[in-house]
């Protein structure tokens, strides 16, 4: 798929890449001339030269490099700004496809892992694409006209001799090229784990303190930067050996050149302008043998990240769109049937053949301990995870057979993280609208009791939430989620999935009056939580243990039946909090 | 959001004195550093013979008729010799100023963050930590950018300037003149286009990261995305950030090819030049053919040292704008200093005493307003009081995280100020509500490094506060990696570690501020178990969060706008009938509200 891609690209943009090509080819022509004039001016003299002659010499030269330098600056940018426009279509493609895969995927995949296609493989392809090709055409060009001018107008068994030591420029390229880049890698780690310990430090630093422990910091500190040090004196070590070996293969050239072709001048197989001309030629042969080494580490290097985005973009949904998607009825009950749900890559079963009917217009509440399938179920009703077919139906329609977009409209949904962007709040309660309206952020604020918070912000609802909503408490974040699902006034199913926990009493209660005005409009509540407070409201409880439900009932049933629900009501009523 | 290193453009100009600051690291290097421009000069004199030998070859050797070969080979042995001398040079004194460099920084880095940990808390209140990073972390890479990048330029470039104007005037001193004019052209040009691709550099940079902070943002709420299916919406913003991000590459690539290109012509058209002006003065007998060819090869070496000199004026500045960075926080002093002759008590009981103690902040508003309480040796002592009553601020004095405003805290009799704050704080151990973690082992995190605490002593700690029965339960028991985060550690886990790693202090008097907070009620009863075995043999000091964690408490204080409103115990404080059986009945009402 990746190649694909390329390939399509280059048949895109194929005019483009012709008239770079072109350009490229002609520019190198034209530089190849510059040294053949050098030593043909300087031939002119033995044979006398007039100033007519001497200026239209100049002339030629400053024509040819203007020549020169456009046509190849032309080529250069066209084929890197090609390049970079590629990167960018790529980058688009990836964000869209991971847009389409679904929570197990991202369960999977660390986000500094995902990141780091975005910041390593795409980058190492546009460099392949502009670095690479650019390299390879000049090196290519360059390489094949000095040859033939030296080989054409010079003399063959010179060429072919002094170009000996040359040619092992690319061998140093291609041995010491990956180890500097492997190397300063590591220098890069050996940083970031230096600064890494400072950050771990000063965010602990009322610990660091208090513990006295500054001295053992600064010994790890120590430790850190001596690791930098050695790290750095190996690269160091590395980049000068590569810079010493270049100019002395070159170096050895030119002396065998300087030999050889005074010789050859001496015995008038070539000229004394050949020979400078030479020497010219020489100097110019050193580039392009490094750029074929740095063309096939580019390519080795992107050919990898190739892979890897390949096999990104070949990841699927594993739940998928039904072919023949139905309407979700408008009404009736949700019903779940013996539902039972292993997560992939899981052994045991997180729900085991929960069977339960919600009434259209009830409350439900649900509780239990860590771990015990709560937030399992409301992912499963918004199908961020996929049930066993006919598992859940609302109103008789498997929610298998309903296209996701119709089914996630028809639920506002508070998730246990309360996850925030860092845009402002308004933004954040009107992300589930397609335009901001102020009127519905204030309703949607004023049902879960953010409000008034809101408006006591200098900036009102234009604050933008730090990163991760660290500017907000958690109990602010949560009310801010909180009404973003609110704001959702259709939808006909509310899931709030443990999300009342960092908000105070008093806060809660309001909260739940919202959400009982929602209820008498006849929608359908799930709430999840630790804390039996929250769950007041609920016609039902249902209290989940290892997947299964082992109490269900009223309220009241349920704490006459002195179960886990009576047990937990024990000790909440009696270990109540002040929330000063 | 980001620290975005301001660019050299809007830098003071460098000043003498943090440049002094920065040359008293590199003191005892200065005999290196003699050592070094030797091997530059020797470095430089190889480059500049290499063109000049040729030219000796052409005009004695080869435009003579029937020339020998000989002195031919030994031109190109010498030369040959040369080269290598000039590399081994080069590749030494790289090597020792990059050594040189190397260790500077480091010592910098390491006396920086040795300051920074040696400061009072007053100063993290004040300071961003991500700042404070990049002190430690970028600004010192620039700083040693200074001695490896810009001093190595300006003595490499700069002596290869002066050599090769030196070669031109003793060749002939009018055309040397002649050629010295592309010094001029070349600066300009990079002065025009230097501050220019620095500002798009910059563009490029900050488009850079918001786009990538937008999909690092987004592919960690990508749920939310989907569960709201505002997929479409996400990927319209993606574009808004993409496509500008991609425009700026090809701006800034178009600038770098145009730079590059008007250099390459620059120099292509210097060598036209000179074919013209030294051809001329060859046809006029001025010069031999030879002179010509060095002048040609002459020109083309300005223009590598130019252009490395400009670059290298940005490292200064940004090195510059790092030590001044650098030099305020180390010229910040610690606000808590040691006593010069401190009190060092074998040992103590654990009695804390508060006497008409006061702080504040800023004079007008006080935080804490005449404390006065005495606690004995072993008491379990609850503190209580509404958000911002002064219950945290009153532990950080003891801690002397800040010092009082008024008023003395002594234990055992002893005015803390009178003693190292390092022995202070062996005796007096805080537990916080929130638990760093460090990445390294469990053990590592009990231990917190120190080498003096042995395995068995940690396992000792776990076991007393009931860490260990989930610690065996951890993959690798003691060695189980933690990150930062500790997303595999519970809340509850979490705080029995933080206890564990209080005791393996063994300190004399223990302070838990609201530490058990965000716990949920199952988990602190575990907790709570635990705090029972730490607290034996110790004075106990607990900031409550929920009034049924200071039940039992010896004395109970109830802080209010930063005095003490009330005192006693639990079931005297109840019959007292005020502001302690205020609190402990509104929390019991909303938790019976509505038939609850």
């Amino acid at each position: 798929m990746g190649q694909r891609l390329v390939r399509r690209f280059f048949h895109k943009h194929g005019t483009e890449y012709i008239l770079a090509i072109l350009a490229v080819g002609v520019s190198k022509i034209l530089q190849v001339q510059i040294p053949d004039i050098i030593g043909h001016f300087i031939d002119q003299f033995r044979r006398g030269i007039t100033p007519h002659g001497i200026d239209r010499y100049a002339q030629d030269l400053a024509v040819i490099s203007i020549g020169y330098v456009i046509l190849f600056g032309f080529g250069q940018f066209t084929v890197g700004k090609l390049a970079r426009i590629f990167e960018g279509d790529l980058r688009r493609l990836l964000f869209d496809h991971w847009e389409d895969l679904d929570a197990d995927y991202f369960n999977q995949h660390t986000t500094g892992d995902l990141l780091s296609h975005v910041l390593n493989d795409v980058p190492a392809i546009r460099q392949a694409l502009a670095g690479g090709i650019n390299q390879t055409l000049q090196a290519v060009f360059l390489f094949v006209a000095t040859l033939f001018m030296t080989i054409r107008h010079i003399n063959l068994s010179l060429t072919v001799i002094s170009l000996i030591p040359l040619l092992l420029i690319p061998v140093v390229v291609v041995k010491l090229g990956p180890k500097i880049r492997q190397q300063s890698r590591v220098v890069q780690e050996s940083l970031s784990a230096m600064a890494g310990m400072t950050e771990e430090s000063l965010q602990s630093i009322r610990l660091v303190k208090s513990a006295g422990n500054e001295g053992v910091e600064v010994r790890r500190f120590t430790e850190r930067t001596d690791s930098v040090y050695d790290n750095s004196m190996h690269l160091v070590r590395l980049n000068t050996t590569f810079q010493a070996l270049i100019p002395l293969l070159s170096g050895i050239s030119f002396a065998i050149a300087l030999v050889y072709g005074g010789a050859l001048t001496l015995s008038h197989h070539i000229t004394l302008g050949a020979f400078v001309a030479f020497t010219v030629y020489l100097s110019m042969l050193v580039r392009p043998l490094m750029q074929f080494g740095n063309v096939i580490n580019i390519f080795q290097n992107s050919s990898a990240s190739l892979l890897r985005i390949q096999v990104l973009l070949e990841a699927q949904p594993q739940i998928t769109e039904p072919a023949e998607p139905q309407h979700l009825p408008v009404h009736g009950p949700i019903v779940f049937h013996d539902l039972t749900f292993t997560y992939p890559h899981a052994k045991t079963p997180a729900l085991r053949h929960l069977s339960l009917t919600v009434p259209e217009g009830s409350i439900l509440g649900i509780v239990g301990r860590t771990g015990s399938g709560k937030s399992t179920l409301t992912r499963l009703l918004v199908r961020e995870l996929d049930p066993p077919e006919k598992a859940i139906t609302i109103g008789g329609t498997d929610i298998r057979n309903v296209a996701k977009a119709d089914l996630r409209e028809a639920i506002a949904y508070v998730p246990q993280d309360g996850f925030l962007f860092s845009s402002s709040i308004g933004h954040n309660i009107a992300f589930p609208t397609p335009q901001e309206d102020p009127a519905q952020i204030r309703q949607a604020a004023q049902a879960a009791n953010i409000l008034a918070t809101v408006q006591t912000m200098p900036e009102g609802f234009d604050t933008v939430v730090g990163e991760h909503g660290l500017t907000l408490s958690g109990g602010q974040r949560q009310r801010v989620a909180i009404a973003r699902a609110l704001i959702k006034t259709h939808a006909r199913i509310i899931i709030l999935d443990d999300s009342l926990s960092a908000v105070d009493s008093l806060t809660e209660q309001t909260i739940l009056g919202a959400l009982r005005r929602l209820h008498q409009k006849g929608r359908t509540l799930i709430i999840t939580s630790h804390r039996l407070s929250s769950l007041r409201l609920a016609d039902h409880i249902m209290v989940l243990e290892e997947g299964q439900i082992v109490e269900f009932g009223t309220p009241q049933e349920l704490l006459q039946r002195q179960g886990f629900y009576a047990q937990l009501y024990a000790i909440q009523s009696q270990g109540s909090e002040t929330h000063g | 959001m980001a620290n975005v290193p301001q660019p050299g453009t809007s830098a003071s100009r460098p000043s003498s004195a943090t440049i002094r600051e920065l040359l008293v690291y590199a003191r005892p290097y200065t005999r290196l550093f003699a050592g070094v421009v030797a091997l530059v000069i020797v470095y430089n004199l190889t480059q500049v013979i290499q063109p000049y030998l040729v030219k000796v070859a052409i005009d004695r050797y080869l435009l003579i008729p029937h020339g020998r070969l000989e002195p031919l080979i030994a031109i190109g042995a010498t030369y040959l010799g040369i080269t290598l001398v000039g590399l081994l040079a080069n590749l030494w004194q790289t090597r020792v100023i990059a050594s040189a460099g190397q260790q500077v920084v480091r010592q910098l880095r390491i006396d920086l963050f040795s300051h920074i940990e040696s400061l009072s808390m007053s100063f993290f209140e004040s300071h961003d930590t991500g700042r404070l990073i990049t002190n430690v972390a970028s600004d010192t890479t620039r700083i040693s950018q200074f001695f490896t990048q810009f001093l190595l330029s300006v003595i490499r470039d700069g002596l290869t300037i002066v050599l090769v104007m030196g070669a031109m005037f003793l060749l002939n001193w009018k055309l040397a003149l002649l050629s010295a004019l592309v010094i001029p052209i070349i600066v300009v040009i990079s002065a025009i286009f230097r501050p220019r691709l620095h500002k798009i550099y910059n563009t490029t940079r900050s488009r850079q990261s918001r786009l990538i902070g937008f999909i690092a943002e987004n592919l960690t709420g990508m749920r939310i995305i989907q569960v709201f299916h505002q997929e479409d919406k996400q990927l319209e913003a993606f574009n808004h950030l993409n496509i500008p991000f991609q425009m700026a590459n090809v701006n800034e690539f178009r600038w770098d090819v145009f730079f590059n290109r008007s250099f390459d012509l620059l120099g292509n058209l210097a060598v036209a030049f000179m074919a013209w002006a030294g051809g001329m003065a060859v046809f006029h007998h001025t010069i031999k053919i030879g002179v010509l060819y060095a002048f040609i090869s002459y020109i083309q070496q300005f223009f590598e040292p130019i252009n490395s000199l400009t670059q290298n004026w940005n490292t200064l500045q940004s090195s510059m704008i790092s030590a001044e960075r650098i030099s305020a926080v180390l010229a910040t002093p610690p606000a808590i200093k040691d006593p010069p002759r401190p009190i060092t008590p074998p040992a103590i009981t654990g009695r804390i005493d508060f006497d008409h103690v006061s702080f504040a902040y800023e004079r007008s508003r006080p935080i804490l307003d005449d404390i006065t309480c005495h606690i004995l040796p072993g008491q379990f002592i609850g503190i209580c009081g509404e958000t911002g009553a002064g219950k945290s601020t009153l532990i950080s004095l003891l801690a002397r995280f800040y010092d009082v405003t008024s008023g003395t805290i002594s234990i055992d009799h002893i005015d803390i100020r009178d003693v190292r704050q390092a022995d202070l704080h062996r005796w007096v151990a805080v537990v916080q509500q929130e638990v760093n973690l460090y990445s390294g082992s469990v053990a590592d995190n009990i231990r917190l490094f120190r080498s003096d605490v042995s395995d068995a002593q940690v396992v000792h700690a776990a076991r007393l506060t009931g860490a260990h029965a989930f610690i065996s339960q951890l993959p690798q028991g003691y060695n189980t990696p933690l990150t930062p985060h500790g997303s595999n550690l519970s809340a509850g886990q979490r705080q029995l570690l933080a206890f564990a790693r209080t005791i393996v202090l063994n300190p004399s008097i223990l302070v838990l501020d609201e530490a058990t907070a965000n716990l949920d009620a199952m988990s602190e009863i575990a907790v709570q178990q635990g705090l029972i075995e730490v607290a034996k043999n110790r004075t106990t000091i607990v900031i409550a969060h929920r009034l049924s964690t200071i039940r039992a408490a010896d004395c109970i204080y109830v802080l209010d706008k930063g005095r003490i409103v009330e005192s006693g115990t639990h079931d005297q404080l109840v019959a007292h009938h005020g502001a302690y059986a205020e609190m402990l009945q509104k929390s019991q009402l909303t938790a019976n509200a509505e038939g609850f």
